[in-house]
């Protein structure tokens, strides 16, 4: 039997801050979180590139070596990567970009931008595991749409993240592989499942990075590492490419460590796709004709009016700030709603009341679809094969050898609520709650313009606190999973901090949208973030490191 | 709005009196988090059946449906974890659904492509991947056995 959750690592025998960062340039205040000293707040890492590159400033060369020191350095910490190319090969990208500059030609919107991948998102030169032994050493023969569209905007893939197994888990630790530390405090979890991904940005090992989100997998992660994280609505992104978890729930999402990046880069990947038949058709491919006006959104602060968002509606979902949900993290939401009046905004509570329903709705969809979904890993086309006398035999040791405790449990639980007669008890029943929440969210975004939530129940966890408990690892999910259900649009962004680690603990602001809303998500979340006062996201482990 | 809301308190409520032991409000579920105490009184519950039709899992007969050959080991783990989830499932048959209709998922349109073959490019990189290959098969063992 493969032992597939790592046991953590002893963490006591590691220095408390990295050699290139021994003192934390905030003091500390024991009894409270850490408060800052007015700095700016964060610039797009994407157009400052796009800037230093056609400026001449830097090259992509020095900022691709740049980067890859602080993530050899923070690597073995962290262990947000999976896979890391040979750096010549990154090299020669870079090279190659800055002699194209150099003779003048026209280079993409991401060009020389650091993009980090989730491995379970296709990548055909580098190989794609979706952190699990069934696909241990996979290479696939083409590379995902939304990994496509980014090189070909200019963007360097700098590496594979860690996940948990196929996108099942909300930790990271459910990874076959390693397990990944949050930055902010290496004896927690970065969150997940998108975990690596987050952390990579979050530790600025990369500029941005794709993750996927089924039932909130890159918001809640993003919320406990202090990033951005956009998760698209359903069919704005194509899922060719990722493999498939819940097909009806998948969506590809990106991590930045500015609302402006996670945007640009959305805008960079999103459209319809003929590979992709629930990709829409509706929403243009806007990447060339509209970018002036897209990037029209992310202007700085000192061109705002006094109340830049004044008449915007915004709706507190009630049911996310009561029971259950640590004192710290309804504070920090607390003071978000208040820094939207500020900003003009009417703030009020609003109930969804079928809102608690939409948790067993979901693991009730999604273990099913995986149950289905997860039966190609068969050992026969590709994958990792352990030899049997018989089909059947071969089946089963194959994926039993392949597949951790999570999974599997996820693929019975789903085979259990899909068997011959159980279709009406348990997955119909499921169907008929989600419409139930679609509909609820419909009449919410009704009378206002943006719902906001915590993006989590707490900050994040403390490796191996939520090992052996899948329904009180399930909990944690409250407050993403019903979004997925209606297929709608949420950006997370940082708010606030706990109490926790060495600096505090960041907590994530969930802000929903209307279907296919994103772009007034992304306008109304660069404005809550260029105004947000003292506070900056920057974890201790670089904040040496990182210039302001 | 205000019906479905009534709705499902109603739900609750008869949940409550077929429990016994319960929160009034319907955030039941959403009231897990890390606590002990919530956590217990949540499992008290759960561990009923609601829908006495519906066999409990059997864990050997469903790793067979799904082909992964587990170890009594695993499944004597496995078996009180996945009770446990399935009885959590069980709370949505006590949600009146009457006349709603299922989503099968989020409104999208559904785009077919041509019904035209195309030639994929990277025919060998796909065969590389297939773990037992002799040209022009992919090697299987039996299908079927003698018993």
């Amino acid at each position: 039997m493969i032992l597939t959750l790592q046991t953590p690592r002893p963490l006591s025998r590691l220095p408390r801050f990295l050699p290139f960062s021994t003192n934390a340039s905030i003091t500390l205040n024991q009894s409270q979180p850490a408060t800052c000293t007015s700095p700016p707040p964060p610039h797009s890492q994407i157009l400052s590139t796009r800037h230093s590159l056609l400026s001449r400033q830097f090259s992509a060369a020095d900022l691709l070596r740049s980067h890859l020191n602080r993530l050899n350095l923070t690597e073995p910490h962290l262990r947000s990567f999976l896979h890391l190319p040979d750096p010549s090969d990154l090299l020669a990208q870079a090279d190659s970009l800055d002699r194209r500059i150099a003779a003048g030609e026209d280079v993409g919107p991401l060009a020389g931008v650091l993009v980090a991948v989730k491995d379970n998102i296709c990548t055909a030169d580098m190989p794609s595991t979706g952190g699990s032994r069934i696909l241990e050493g996979y290479r696939p023969p083409f590379d995902a749409t939304a990994v496509k569209r980014a090189k070909e905007l200019g963007a360097i893939v700098v590496g594979k993240t860690n996940l948990d197994e196929f996108g099942m888990g909300s930790t990271t630790e459910g990874s076959a592989f390693q397990v990944t530390a949050n930055p902010w405090d290496l004896s927690r979890v970065p969150g997940g499942s998108s975990g690596g991904s987050a952390a990579a940005v979050s530790a600025r090992q990369c500029v941005v990075s794709l993750g996927s989100d089924t039932g909130g997998s890159v918001r809640q992660p993003a919320s406990f590492c202090g990033v951005v994280g956009l998760k698209p609505t359903y069919g704005r992104v194509s899922r060719f490419g990722l493999m498939a978890y819940a097909s009806s729930l998948d969506t590809i999402g990106c991590f930045g460590s500015s609302v402006a990046d996670a945007g640009i880069l959305l805008h960079a990947i999103s459209g319809h796709d003929r590979f992709d038949a629930t990709s829409s058709n509706q929403i243009p491919k806007f990447i060339s004709q509209d970018v002036p006006n897209f990037l029209s959104h992310f202007v700085s602060a000192s061109s705002f009016e006094s109340k830049p968002l004044k008449g915007l509606r915004v709706g507190l979902i009630r049911e996310t700030i009561g029971d259950g949900v640590d004192a710290g993290v309804i504070s920090a939401i607390h003071s978000a709603a208040s820094h939207f009046e500020e900003l003009g905004c009417s703030v009020n509570e609003v109930s969804l009341p079928s809102f608690s329903l939409g948790l067993p709705a979901y693991y009730i969809l999604a273990s099913s679809e995986s149950s289905s979904n997860l039966s190609r890993y068969d050992g026969i086309r590709y994958g990792n094969q352990v030899y049997a006398d018989e089909l059947d035999s071969l089946y089963g040791s194959s994926r039993a050898n392949g597949f951790g405790s999570e999974v599997k449990m996820r693929i019975l639980m789903g085979t259990y609520a899909l068997s011959a007669g159980y279709y009406d008890a348990y997955y119909k029943r499921a169907q008929q709650v989600r419409t139930i929440i679609r509909n609820s969210f419909t009449e919410a975004l009704n009378q206002n313009d943006i719902l906001i939530s915590p993006a989590a129940p707490s900050p994040a966890y403390k490796i191996g606190e939520k090992k052996n408990d899948p329904l009180a690892m399930y909990a944690g999910d409250i407050m993403t999973v019903n979004v997925n259900l209606a297929g709608l649009p949420a950006l997370v962004l940082p708010c606030g901090f706990v109490e926790g680690g060495t600096a505090g603990l960041p907590i994530g602001l969930q802000m929903i949208g209307a279907a296919f809303g994103e772009e007034e998500l992304l306008r109304v979340g660069h404005i809550f973030e260029q105004t947000l006062e003292n506070c900056r996201f920057v974890p201790p482990i670089i904040a040496e490191d990182i210039a302001s | 709005m205000g019906g479905v809301g009534a709705m499902v308190k109603g739900a609750s409520y008869s949940y409550a009196v077929f429990c016994g032991s319960f929160l009034r409000s319907p955030r039941l579920s959403f009231s897990i988090h890390n606590k002990k105490e919530k956590l217990l009184k949540f499992r008290s519950f759960s561990s009923k059946s609601t829908c006495p039709s519906l066999q409990p899992p059997d864990v050997s007969r469903l790793a067979k449906t799904a082909q992964i050959s587990l170890t009594p080991d695993e499944i004597e783990e496995f078996a009180p974890k996945i009770q446990q989830v399935i009885d959590w499932f069980g709370q949505l048959h006590d949600v009146d659904l009457q006349s709603v209709e299922p989503s099968i998922r989020a409104e999208t349109e559904n785009n077919l492509r041509d019904n035209v073959p195309e030639t994929f490019d990277h025919r060998d990189a796909m065969i590389g991947a297939v773990p037992s290959y002799e040209e022009p098969y992919i090697k299987v063992p039996r299908v079927l056995s003698m018993d």
